[in-house]
């Protein structure tokens, strides 16, 4: 049984529904990323299982328990904002004794627990600074610390490290996963990074407009998207429409296309990355072969990117610096039968 | 270089009239009070705060005065808190809200007073109430005492303190109560341990306007209070107008110049120790 249920949660205020129907379930252990762009209702789900928000109906379940209507201060939670909300009047030590001074813990007992939990953060020393007087690094580490102290049943992150420079959000997102697998929490997510949350997550629910589109291994996300929207997200750039007719899946063009990953169905929506399409020089026999014209070249750096035309749309192509297609340029695509996915376009 | 200097000569021609202003007004005038209360006849003297200070009567305009404005403290921030609390987090109008909050300063003091006269009067309403409810028998004094006067203190200063609660609580963000809640505190305990010791600041603002308020108020003591409650600013006039003794009135202003500064004080160290990343 999973440890927290969402079930059939409508969400929002008013008019503007963010959540309608919306259900999850997250497993004990397991750290699953809400992975969504801004709007997408990644954030109040996160806010109905902390207890900030309630839902307008529906139910949230933990550990078989229905904890709904349970205040948020009787929720044993963990929760790292995206400011952090580190208590500006209070040094680090009693920012995080304060969830354990609630629980009321003896004075010792607290001074204890807080001093592991800092050595686990490695700010031992830091007792008695103020949060101004500290780093962005250092507030997120008290941060996490305040919220792992109380020993909480599942830690809830909502983007903590998008405050952070660019290699303090790596370092950091390597010290959360080391945290989670050491201590064994279960740990919810919400991140509009995609790089942060394919490193770091068990799963990933990816959102689109209230709805969990796909909900899978970062592995499976990045090879198998189920829905257009996610291949999208996950960089695929071409698409084109494939029919079986005769057996075979065919496109616009008449051309038939071979692919290594078929499945049941009549039509079908194909794509496939710019990294993944073979440019050859007109004529040139190759698999899957598509002809075109260049239309675009664009320099990358380690890559030249080719916007070609083609009977059946345009399609990005990137290709190592070899040799270089000029504008107007024939050539001959070759899209390789085991990197096109397949997507049932009734599942979107 | 002299690029510098000439900005710093426009500097000085912009601050320049309002540092006259202020020298010709107000301190030259206060110092010249200053000395007049201890130089008799050419000589320096204690007598004139000797003279104050052991007369009782003095002695109690001084308690009257402070235990009041104390008092008026008190009772603005117990009713301005909640208002500026509720304004700040759960207000869909603030806006309006703080205008209804702020709209009694449009009123001048004179007039506020002599409405509490009509309401607090024998046939005011307040007694018409008290003795249709049943309370009383007969209509009670409600005015001319310490009563009426803390009355018309409190509605005349509780606008000052909402609003500098207010700007102080407007700036604690919405996530250290939510992150306290996930903690483990109710809402009362985190504004207790949260908001408050935030507040401070803005707390300490509105109790130095409502203090200083109370303490220099005049047409509020004068009209709400009588004789026998007199406070320092009726004391101020009564020496200066009705008994032409400018000198002993300068005293007394002295003092109440001194306890203003002194309780100021007193409440800054008081917020510095409840929140000591206070500026």
């Amino acid at each position: 049984m999973a440890l927290l249920e969402l079930r059939n949660i409508t969400a929002g205020y008013d008019k503007n529904m963010i959540l309608r129907d919306f259900s999850l379930q997250v497993e004990r252990g397991h750290f699953v990323s809400l992975l969504g762009s801004s709007g997408c209702g990644k954030t109040t789900t996160l806010r109905l299982i902390a207890g900030f928000a309630q839902p307008e109906s529906g139910s949230v379940i933990f550990d078989g328990r229905d904890i709904t209507h349970v205040p948020l201060h009787r929720r044993n939670f963990g929760f790292v904002f995206q400011s952090y909300a580190l208590f500006p009047h209070m040094t680090v030590f009693d920012n995080v004794a304060f969830g354990l001074k609630m629980r009321r813990i003896g004075k010792e007992e607290i001074r204890k627990r807080v001093g592991e939990i800092l050595e686990l953060v490695d700010l031992r020393g830091f007792e008695k600074r103020y949060p101004r007087e500290m780093s962005g690094g250092q507030r997120q580490r008290v941060a996490l610390a305040r919220a792992m102290v109380i020993r909480p049943d599942m830690m809830l992150f909502d983007e903590p490290l998008s405050n952070l420079d660019a290699k303090l959000r790596v370092k950091m997102r390597v010290e959360i996963r080391r945290l989670q697998q050491e201590l064994g929490f279960t740990a919810i997510y919400v991140t509009h990074d995609q790089e942060e949350c394919f490193a770091i997550s068990d799963e990933v629910a990816i959102m689109n407009k209230g709805v969990i589109e796909q909900m899978d291994s970062p592995y499976h996300i990045f090879n198998s998207p189920r829905t257009e929207f996610i291949a999208h997200f996950v960089g695929f750039e071409n698409f084109f429409d494939l029919t079986r007719q005769s057996g075979k899946l065919t496109a616009g063009n008449g051309l038939a296309f071979r692919v290594a990953r078929d499945m049941p169905g009549e039509r079908f929506r194909a794509c496939i990355r710019p990294e993944d399409v073979i440019l050859h020089s007109a004529g040139e026999t190759c698999e899957n072969a598509l002809p075109g014209e260049v239309l675009v070249t664009t320099f990358l750096g380690r890559n030249v990117q080719y916007n070609v035309r083609t009977a059946i749309g345009e399609f990005a192509v990137k290709a190592e610096q070899g040799n270089v297609y000029s504008i107007g340029s024939r050539v001959q695509l070759e899209l390789s039968a085991n990197k096109i996915i397949l997507i049932d376009p009734t599942d979107s | 270089m002299t690029k510098g200097i000439l900005r710093r000569g426009i500097w000085l021609l912009l601050i320049l009239p309002g540092v006259l202003f202020v020298a010709v007004f107000m301190l030259i005038p206060l110092f010249s009070i200053l000395f007049s209360t201890f130089s008799s006849e050419g000589a320096f003297t204690l007598d004139n705060y000797g003279r104050l200070i052991q007369s009782v009567y003095f002695q109690q305009v001084f308690g009257r005065s402070v235990r009041l404005s104390l008092l008026s403290t008190a009772l603005c921030t117990l009713l301005g808190f909640p208002c500026a609390y509720y304004i700040s987090r759960y207000s869909k109008r603030k806006g309006m809200m703080m205008a209804l909050a702020v709209f009694p300063m449009f009123t001048s003091p004179v007039i506020r007073s002599f409405s509490w006269m009509v309401i607090l009067g024998r046939k005011g309403i307040v007694n018409q109430l008290l003795v249709d409810v049943g309370l009383f028998a007969r209509p009670q004094s409600l005015l001319y005492n310490e009563f009426s006067m803390t009355v018309g203190f409190v509605q005349l200063f509780l606008p000052q303190m909402i609003l500098s609660l207010l700007g102080v609580m407007d700036s604690i963000p919405e996530d250290l109560t939510e992150a306290a809640g996930n903690l483990g505190a109710t809402r009362f305990v985190a504004f207790l341990r949260i908001v408050f010791p935030l507040s401070v600041s803005g707390l300490v603002t509105g109790a130095v306007l409502v203090f200083t308020g109370c303490m220099t108020a005049y047409t509020t003591p004068q009209l709400l209070g009588a004789t026998d409650t007199q406070v320092l600013s009726t004391m101020v006039y009564q020496y200066a107008m009705s008994l032409r003794d400018w000198v002993q009135a300068s005293a007394v202003a002295m003092v109440m110049i001194l306890v203003t500064m002194l309780v100021s004080g007193i409440f800054n160290r008081l917020s510095r120790k409840i929140n000591p990343m206070a500026a």
